[in-house]
């Protein structure tokens, strides 16, 4: 075993262009806030399965209102800011653009302008579904239009930019990274319109479009992105290169291929196109391959690096999140099965599997690179005491989380099966309702550590001092 | 060379984006417009302003979170299965309402349909035939746990008021008539606009428009 001897972050970082720091410091700050404020709504919901009299005679608040509020802005203020400020950075780096000056200046006004329109869709999304202007039954699309218009022209302006950077590569071949992001840009940009276009379907149509627009929303935008990621963040903190280069090419293009389909295995059992919903099921279980051939590859790159993880502060959150993401997708992949369905569906069970998706995969991943990457563009580390708490509570909480959800989605299932009464199934899982508000005090608590180190992080008097020549 | 994904970058961007649209148009589009066609051969629905304000709320307060409108069906389950009567996932779902599961009929013309991904609460897709009373479903979005113990729904009182309608705004009230369990101090409840068309609402969901129609049961 050895300790991967790379070279000092302030090293790294010197002659990086302080206001491209900046910037990427501010899509991440931004998503550090959503994340809390986030946190916040989803304990709130929490607590209130337990006790429904919270803040029960205002409206604008009222249970089902603020969940949309909750998962909008997870997605698309936390997870989607977050992991377009690191693919700025990423791109940049992995296309060996010059860190004095990998944005000109007119690209780095564009790229500030769709910070800000991000943060104002995020706002005005959060804002218009606490009045009750919201897409209801239109899962992760709830914001009105006029919420998800700034959004979507932000990652259009992001897209742009993306493929200008890659175009005026320093090098020949293009890296796996861009190839996800220049593709998850496109892709959400696609999803986001099918979602967001539904003057010409109603009813089982309506669904379909549903279907499709659920799986493909997380699927063609956070997983790419996550993914995308790593595969830079991975092989530089460990200082070799990636196990294979051809797995993540297969890995690309059976994603594209099974994960594009498999929407409708939300609704199994209903009266959407029978040959739809098997094809589905069928493509679930395909995502292995893509699966396995990403987590495999990164998996192989940390093996023999045990000793490189235990001394880093950011590795810990890569090899959670690695393993999150091939397990929540194994269990995804076992959820659609016909035979799971019948007892899982309608369950906690689901809301757990969408939080180990998207927590123990996206949001650690999301971390790992912030905490690995960032402090080679600013120079500046986090205090370590800070990190390690954070990660311990937030594995805690996640855990705590998604096992009382699992639990309790059981009970629950296995009481409809036994046909008991109604309520008999919801004060079955009362006490993995409890788990939940605990695990998501514990995740929340956590996210209070992520933001003073994304503080601590930004772009400081180093930066300003070695920075690139702009400054 | 010139045209490798790996080193072109124009190819890199529209190969994954061309194979993404035919996918997108194979899996989603095109089936969305078969089963369109096929819907619009069912009659509209009769209009009703205040079931669709209903309708409106219901969706304003997001109830799709925690009640589904759908009650699976398993079509390997069904002895005379003729595409119409399928039989229920869970034996138990008779307890909403009805003996046999939801079927596209039902959703026609719903946009956005209402079919719901969690059960918090219970389905209510035959809600109106099960719980025909206007009066307890103002108790229960009053208070729900006075007719429904340990239920997990938040009171809605915000649509209620204590003080008497007055004026040409009292014909879109209703009085509730209070009962024990409610805690109303002053003893009288009048349920506003808004709560008198969710409830008009959730009556409208007990399939009679399609037994007309002898779209079945």
């Amino acid at each position: 075993m050895k300790i991967p001897v790379g070279i000092p972050v302030f090293v790294a970082a010197a002659g990086t262009d302080p206001r491209f720091a900046k910037m990427v410091s501010r899509w991440l700050v931004s998503a550090g806030v959503w994340l809390l404020f986030a946190s916040v709504v989803g304990l709130l919901e929490a607590f209130r399965l337990i006790d429904t009299e919270i803040l029960a005679d205002h409206a604008w608040a009222t249970y089902g209102r603020m969940r949309p509020v909750h998962t909008m802005t997870m997605l698309f203020g936390w997870a989607s800011m977050a992991l377009t400020g690191l693919a700025f950075y990423v791109v940049a780096k992995s296309t060996l653009l010059p860190m004095h000056e990998p944005l000109s200046k007119t690209e780095l006004v564009f790229a500030n302008m769709a910070l800000w329109l991000f943060n104002i869709g995020v706002g005005v999304g959060a804002v218009a579904m606490c009045m009750g202007d919201l897409n209801a039954g239109r899962e992760y699309r709830e914001w009105p239009w006029y919420a998800m218009a700034p959004a979507f022209a932000s990652v259009g302006i992001c897209g742009v930019l993306f493929y200008r950077m890659v175009a005026r590569r320093a090098v020949q071949g293009i890296y796996i990274s861009c190839w996800f992001v220049m593709a998850g840009c496109f892709w959400i940009a696609i999803v986001v319109l099918m979602g967001y276009q539904t003057f010409w379907t109603a009813g089982i149509p309506d669904r379909i479009i549903d279907g499709f627009y659920i799986h493909n929303a997380v699927g063609m935008w956070f997983t790419p992105l996550a993914v995308g990621m790593t595969y830079y963040a991975l092989p530089k903190l460990l200082n070799k290169p990636i196990y294979s280069y051809a797995l993540g090419v297969l890995g690309f293009f059976t994603h594209l291929a099974f994960y594009t389909v498999i929407g409708t295995h939300h609704y199994i059992f209903t009266p959407l196109p029978m040959a739809l919903q098997t094809t589905s099921v069928i493509c679930s279980v395909a995502m292995i391959v893509p699966v396995w051939a990403s987590t495999g590859n990164f998996l192989m790159t940390m093996k023999g690096e045990r000793l490189a993880i235990s001394h880093s502060y950011s590795l810990p959150f890569l090899l959670v999140g690695v393993l999150g993401y091939g397990l929540a997708s194994v269990q995804g992949s076992a959820e659609s099965l016909r035979f799971v369905q019948e007892i899982l569906h309608f369950t906690h069970y689901t809301v757990g599997h969408a939080h180990f998706a998207m927590y123990v995969f996206v949001t650690f991943l999301i971390w790992g690179c912030i905490y690995g990457l960032v402090p080679r563009m600013t120079g500046r580390e986090p205090p370590i005491a800070l990190v390690t708490i954070h990660f311990w509570l937030a594995l805690g909480g996640i855990a705590v989380y998604v096992v009382g959800l699992s639990v309790g989605g059981h009970l629950q299932g296995e009481s409809w099966v036994d046909g008991e009464a109604f309520m008999e199934s919801v004060r079955v899982a009362g006490p993995d309702r409890v788990w939940r508000a605990v695990g998501g005090l514990l995740m929340f608590v956590s996210h209070i550590f992520v933001f003073v180190a994304l503080w601590k992080m930004r772009p400081g008097a180093f930066t300003m001092a070695f920075g690139g020549g702009q400054s | 060379m010139a045209f490798s994904i790996h080193t072109n970058h124009r190819v890199l961007f529209l190969l994954p984006a061309g194979i993404y649209l035919v996918l997108v148009y194979l899996c989603a589009v095109w089936p969305a417009m078969q089963e369109q066609a096929a819907m619009e051969k069912i009659p509209q629905p009769p209009e009703n302003e205040l079931v669709a304000r209903g309708r409106e709320l219901y969706g304003s307060f997001n109830c799709v979170t925690c009640h589904t409108q759908q009650i699976r069906g398993d079509e390997r389950k069904a002895s005379d299965n003729d595409g119409v009567r399928v039989v229920p996932v869970l034996e138990a779902d008779a307890r909403f309402g009805r003996e046999l599961a939801t079927r596209a009929e039902e959703y026609a013309w719903q946009a956005p349909v209402f079919m719901g991904t969690q059960r918090i609460g219970p389905d209510l897709s035959s809600t109106g035939r099960r719980l025909p009373e206007a009066q307890w479903h103002y108790w229960h979005l009053y208070d729900p746990q006075s007719v429904s113990p340990d239920s997990l729904m938040p009171p809605h009182r915000f649509l209620f008021t204590t003080e008497a309608p007055t004026g040409d705004a009292q014909y879109d009230y209703e009085e509730v008539q209070v009962i024990a369990g409610l805690g109303v101090s002053g003893g009288k409840l009048w349920a506003k606009p808004d709560a008198v068309a969710l409830v008009e609402y959730l009556l409208s969901l007990n399939r009679e428009y399609l037994e007309t129609e002898g779209l079945g049961k």
